[in-house]
């Protein structure tokens, strides 16, 4: 082998080590990109896609799965892991259609309800995985399903009742026709969390208990409060989620809302946050909630068989996964 | 026998090797010493397997040979004690020993003759403990003679030996040389890493210096003086004129901050009684696992004592977690960087406000200025040397890590400041700075409690130094009372009437 | 009697010592409420107030859920090597999907069905393990994700629930050993209690046996807890852990066809639910992440929930007999199902802090020798 080859063979490795450092270090950016070429493969598949509406009904989605997201961004910085906000998000979309009716004026009881099934819950959680130590995802999801059978319960399995009209039009009327109304909540909700992760010594200290929980503890840090704080907040952000994601759909069955465990998970994953803790931010959950829904949508708009759509989904979630969330190899 | 030559490794930006090679005879014990971070440990995992050089080659009878993997060095005949321990916690003594080269009858594990083979072991390293124990339950130091009963086992043409005396009684190191005396007469090579000069001069027959990821020096131990290796690893000779001048002062009249009564915590601490006054630097000495690592954490709260009381500032504390201790106004040094002190990928500015971060309330508007100027300011005083702000901790070395954390605390003020063993493992340079440090702080007024694995750092730099000993004061030296003979005699537990056998 | 006590103390401190006590408690409730729901209607006697032990009972206890118990198993080998696969439910189904449709298109035997079935079974779970195991993804994601593409699959193969198996495959496997003989002679009459799929746990235990035994047996937990210093120690983590997701679907295969003999058709989309509820088991029975557990934690934690959901119908059978008018919906069957489960979950941590103890205690006799050295 001449040595010139050598040199390009190490220019080319010193490419991708570029590139690979490039990805590793801007997570949220790279999340942005990946659903900038989503998009555009679905401009491109199919040109009628790119209208009003389906942009409209892309921050719609996006804004709902961005809740739950920041709740699971959060637990899963503290190195914890939430599998129930899905169960939650049911439940408070049960407990809003339920309620309401389709009538006006239901809107304060049902979000103090709502908010008080997220404290709770997120509470059993945090207590369970904390301080009893259960692994984190096990115990969430058994909790989850207790919610779940809650949901049976109440509603007997039936569908029964619809979102008031007033909430539902707070949801789904666009302002000019473009920018639908769900953007004034996520204009109250992100700058929120943005401030509990960036602006307050709760975010620090939850950087730091996902990063080194027996360090924290010496250095003063209430390691198990702080970690039991941030599933209470999962728990109301997915029940928030569940009261606007139950205005978005008028009626809700029970489970309804289910999938979003996995998808808020995947989201934030894809967005940089790591399950190891300690890293990742709530811009990067955002731009991975965007290419969950960008995602799904360009499934859609492939008009394929489900069983194809399903497999093309896994394939396209696996080189996502491989693109940056690999672990590290044994050997350095 | 072995030879490396010009290996480089980097990872990331960082060089941990630079053109750095050894070699080492068969039957030969070749001593592998420098400050930390040199590369010693790096070198040892290239043999290992674990860590792949960037380039250089590794001679075996000098013939060519690569070692890619964990079972390539085996192939070679190379068996490797870790320094972090390689054991699997979760596994009975017996499938740790055996673990990769487990006895065999039929492709199935031959049981019977695993047991014979554990037995004889656990003999010769006077373990004492059943085959079917699982590791986790064992002391550290038992845990240390394990992996190296587990490098022995596999029959090594070279062994491998990164700082396995850290953690082990005397009359585990001096099984410990026994074994290793035997195994050089049946021809087994050695590369013996450590941080304790005596023994490298008790057992090593040549000697590899490293510094800053480069190998300076090869010769035989008899040619070099300690002076001489001390010069080589740190580049400057050492200065014997740091001593504290004697502070024959009467502490009565001063403020009582710490007053540690009958403390009692199983398994280790028995009986602790011990005062802190302000101002005052207070050492701990001891062998390592002598109880004190528990009674600096007990005075924090972040263990519980099962008898006797601690007073703080004349107050019986309760504290219940360390939480509490660091709203008192207490602050924690440990020197177990990497477990207990820093957050490795967080930003270094994240990791100096971290202490800060704890107080106050918890949803306080905090910005990043504030975070940054508080970082800065500690940086700056206190030299440590970083690239930027917001890269993570982990690109600092460890000398700066260990400033850092110093730095956190500093910087918080706090009335008494509890170090354990802060300056393990850290280069002579900044060893000294930390000190500077601690005495500056002192002199201020600030109440200081530290224990030492080193006897000279020790005398150094306390006034009063408690001697642990099986979870007992076993002597209070201060004054003219205070010598390293005393110290030394105390830390043995080898009362008065023999101390003529210790000066021999 | 020193020997006895000398291994029971051994047993309290192995990992599946607590799963074996929840399922010793479960199993002693499901004999109670299940023998007094039937005194109650049929009249107190020993062979009604041991009705879980009836031939039938047991039966079709383990027939029906035989599929999940090894599953359970395979998820509890994953969780050794630090794994797990959150697909392997709808894996089954594939199985199940794969040993159906082959004979049904092409004619060939069933027997040639089964065949295809186990290798679709190793062909995904190598799959899995490369994906996990090879390319390092963190396989819950990775295999939520795989869960997708195996339904996809599934419903490619076949699309709606069809098929049907001889009667000769499904009834040997839903009888008792005893029903297996034309004209049995009645001494042979105890056979009546040990069900055909017993025997296939029975069996698929004694092969995961021969693997225990290789020095594989010991890498695992290597493997599981320390990926590093087990190849520091030699061992090639990412070929034992292939070695764990194939031997997963050896599991997975044996389980797809014993679903198929207990369904006696195909559905593509069943079993999802098995995916997440095997882990919930294997962790009842005592499982850690990685490294620290044994198979027979995942017989103890599967039994355990087949256990409850059975206990709870029979309580609530029992409900009804003993208050008139008390009925509830399936809705309730399931809340107080999973009620019990999460409290399964909170009783692990007590049986490990009497396991934590023994481990202390262990930590202080050595402290103890410690000084005897010292001295």
């Amino acid at each position: 082998m001449s040595n010139k080859s050598t040199m390009e063979f190490q220019s080319n490795k010193d490419f991708f080590s570029r590139v690979n450092l490039f990805v590793q270090t801007h997570t949220a950016l790279m999340a942005v990109i990946i659903a900038a070429i989503l998009f555009a493969a679905t401009i491109i598949i199919n040109p009628r896609s790119l209208n009003l509406v389906a942009i409209g009904n892309i921050v719609l989605l996006t804004v709902i799965l961005s809740i739950p997201a920041a709740g699971q961004t959060l637990v899963l910085i503290g190195g914890g892991m939430d599998f129930g906000v899905g169960a939650v998000m049911s439940a408070t979309a049960i407990l809003t259609t339920y309620t309401m009716r389709g009538e006006n004026g239901h809107f304060l009881p049902v979000l103090l309800i709502s908010i008080a099934i997220g404290v709770v819950v997120g509470f059993v959680n945090g207590f369970c995985s904390v301080k009893i130590g259960l692994p984190a995802m096990i115990v969430t999801m058994a909790i989850a399903n207790i919610v779940t059978r809650l949901q049976y319960i109440l509603t007997q399995g039936v569908l029964s009742g619809t979102a008031s009209p007033l909430l539902a039009s707070t949801v789904k009327f666009k302002i000019g026709g473009v920018i639908p109304h769900v953007a004034v909540y996520a204009l109250i909700i992100w700058p929120l969390v943005f401030y509990i992760l960036n602006k307050s010594r709760f975010g620090k200290q939850l950087y730091l208990v996902g990063n080194n929980p027996t360090a924290a503890k010496l250095t003063g840090i209430k390691v198990d409060k702080v970690r039991i704080i941030s599933y209470i907040f999962s728990g109301v952000l997915a029940a928030f989620a569940g009261i606007i994601g139950a205005a978005y759909m008028s009626t809700a069955r029970c489970q309804i809302f289910d999938g979003y465990a996995y998808d808020s998970l995947i989201a934030t994953i894809i967005g940089g946050t790591t399950f190891a803790g300690g890293s990742g931010s709530y811009a990067g959950s955002i731009a991975g909630s965007l290419v969950m829904v960008l995602l799904s949508n360009l499934l859609t708009s492939l008009n394929l068989a489900s069983p194809i759509r399903n497999v093309l989904n896994a394939v396209i979630l696996v080189l996502l996964l491989m693109l940056y969330n690999r672990g590290k190899a044994v050997r350095q | 026998m072995l030879e490396m030559r010009g290996i480089h490794k980097r990872f990331g930006a960082v060089v941990a090797l630079n053109d750095a090679s050894l070699s080492v005879n068969e039957g030969e014990i070749l001593a592998l010493a420098g400050s930390n971070g040199s590369g010693k440990s790096t070198m040892i995992k290239v043999l290992a397997g674990l860590v792949a050089p960037n380039s250089g080659k590794i001679f075996f009878d000098g013939k060519e040979v690569a070692i890619h993997s964990g079972t390539d060095s085996v192939k070679e005949g190379i068996a490797t004690a870790f320094q972090d321990l390689s054991l699997i916690p979760t596994m009975s003594v017996q499938d740790n020993i055996l673990l990769g080269c487990e006895p065999k009858k039929n492709g199935f594990v031959d049981e019977k003759k695993a047991r014979k083979i554990v037995l004889e072991l656990l003999e010769k390293f006077h373990i004492d403990c059943d085959p079917d124990d699982y590791v986790q339950t064992l002391m550290p130091s038992t845990q240390s003679m394990l992996e190296v009963a587990k490098a022995v086992y596999r029959k090594p043409k070279i062994l491998l030996l990164d700082e396995v005396t850290a953690s082990l009684h005397y009359d585990e190191i001096e099984t410990l040389f026994g074994i290793m005396r035997e195994l050089k007469a049946e021809g087994v090579s050695m590369i013996y890493v450590t941080h304790r000069m005596n023994e490298i001069f008790q057992i090593c027959d040549t000697i590899t210096i490293m510094r800053s990821s480069n190998t300076v020096i090869s010769g035989k131990v008899s040619d070099f003086s300690l002076d001489d290796i001390v010069y080589y690893m740190t580049g400057a000779r050492p200065e014997h004129s740091d001593t504290v001048a004697e502070k024959a002062e009467d502490f009565a009249d001063r403020e009582l901050v710490v007053d540690v009564k009958d403390l009692a915590i199983a398994p280790k601490v028995k009986d602790i009684s011990m005062k802190a006054y302000k101002g005052e630097i207070v050492g701990i000495g001891g062998l390592e696992g002598q109880g004190q690592s528990e009674v600096i954490r007990a005075i924090l709260g972040a263990v519980k004592p099962e008898g006797g009381s601690i007073d703080y500032l004349g107050k019986k504390t309760k504290f219940k977690a360390p939480a509490d201790g660091v709203k008192a106004g207490i602050g924690f040094i440990s020197g177990e960087r990497n477990v207990e002190a820093m957050f490795p990928i967080r930003p270094i500015s994240e990791n100096i406000f971290a202490g800060n971060s704890a107080k106050n309330r918890m949803f306080k508007f905090l910005t990043k200025k504030e975070v940054r100027k508080f970082s800065q300011d500690a940086v700056d005083k206190y030299n440590i040397k970083i690239g930027k702000l917001k890269d993570p901790a982990s690109s600092l070395s460890g000398g700066n890590q260990q400033k850092l954390v110093v730095a956190r605390w500093i910087a918080m003020k706090p009335n008494l400041l509890l170090l354990d063993d802060p300056t393990k493992g850290v280069d002579i340079h900044s060893r000294q700075e930390i000190h500077d440090i601690i005495r500056e702080c002192a002199a201020n007024g600030m109440t200081v409690i530290i224990s030492a694995s080193d006897t000279e750092e020790l005398m150094n730099i306390s006034e009063r130094i408690y001697v642990f000993y099986e979870g007992k004061v076993a002597a209070m030296l201060a004054g003219p009372e205070k010598t390293q003979e005393r110290l030394v005699s105390a830390m043995m537990g080898i009362n008065e009437n023999k101390k003529e056998e210790l000066a021999e | 009697m020193k020997s006895i006590g000398a291994s029971f103390r051994r047993f309290r401190r192995k990992p599946a010592f607590t799963g074996f006590i929840l399922f010793l408690v479960v199993l002693l409730l499901n004999i109670i409420v299940q023998g007094w729901s039937q005194c109650l209607s049929r009249g107190f006697s020993i062979g009604n107030a041991l009705a879980f032990f009836q031939p039938s009972s047991l039966n079709s206890i383990f027939m029906s859920n035989m599929p999940f118990i090894l599953v359970t198993i395979g998820q509890a080998l994953l969780l050794l090597v630090g794994q797990m696969d959150v697909s392997i439910g709808v894996q089954i189904a594939l199985v199940n999907v794969v040993c159906i449709m082959v004979p049904q298109q092409t004619g060939c035997p069933v027997w040639v069905g089964w065949l295809v079935g186990f290798a679709a079974a190793f062909a995904i779970s190598a799959l899995a393990g490369v994906c996990c195991s090879v390319l390092r993804l963190p396989s819950l994601l990775a295999t939520y994700a795989m869960t997708f593409l195996v339904q996809g699959i599934n419903v490619l193969i076949m699309n709606v629930p069809q098929g049907a198996v001889p009667r000769a495959y499904w009834k040997p496997y839903q009888s008792t050993v005893y029903g297996l003989f034309e004209n049995p002679p009645s001494f042979l009459k105890f056979l009546d209690y040990i069900p055909v799929a017993a025997l296939v746990l029975i069996a698929v235990l004694l092969i995961w046996h021969f693997f225990a035994r290789k020095p594989f047996g010991k890498h695992i937990y290597a493997v599981g807890t320390n990926q590093r210093n087990a190849f520091a120690a030699g061992i090639n983590p990412v070929s034992t852990q292939m070695k764990a997701f194939l031997i997963k679907g050896f599991f997975v295969g044996v389980a797809g066809i014993c679903l198929t003999l207990m369904s006696a058709s195909g559905n593509p989309l069943q079993c999802e639910e098995y995916g997440i509820k095997s882990l919930s088991a294997a962790i009842i029975g005592g499982m850690g992440w990685g490294g620290w557990g044994s198979i027979s934690c995942g017989v103890f934690g599967g039994g355990f929930l087949v256990l409850i959901q059975n206990a709870v119908y029979y309580f609530f059978t029992l409900l009804s007999k003993l208050f008139n008018g008390f009925a509830v919906t399936s809705y309730w069957h399931n809340f107080v199902s999973d009620i019990i489960i999460f409290g399964g979950l909170l009783m692990t941590l007590v049986t490990a802090r009497e396991q934590r103890k023994t481990l202390q205690q262990g930590l202080k006799s050595q402290f103890k020798r410690g000084e005897k050295n010292v001295k």
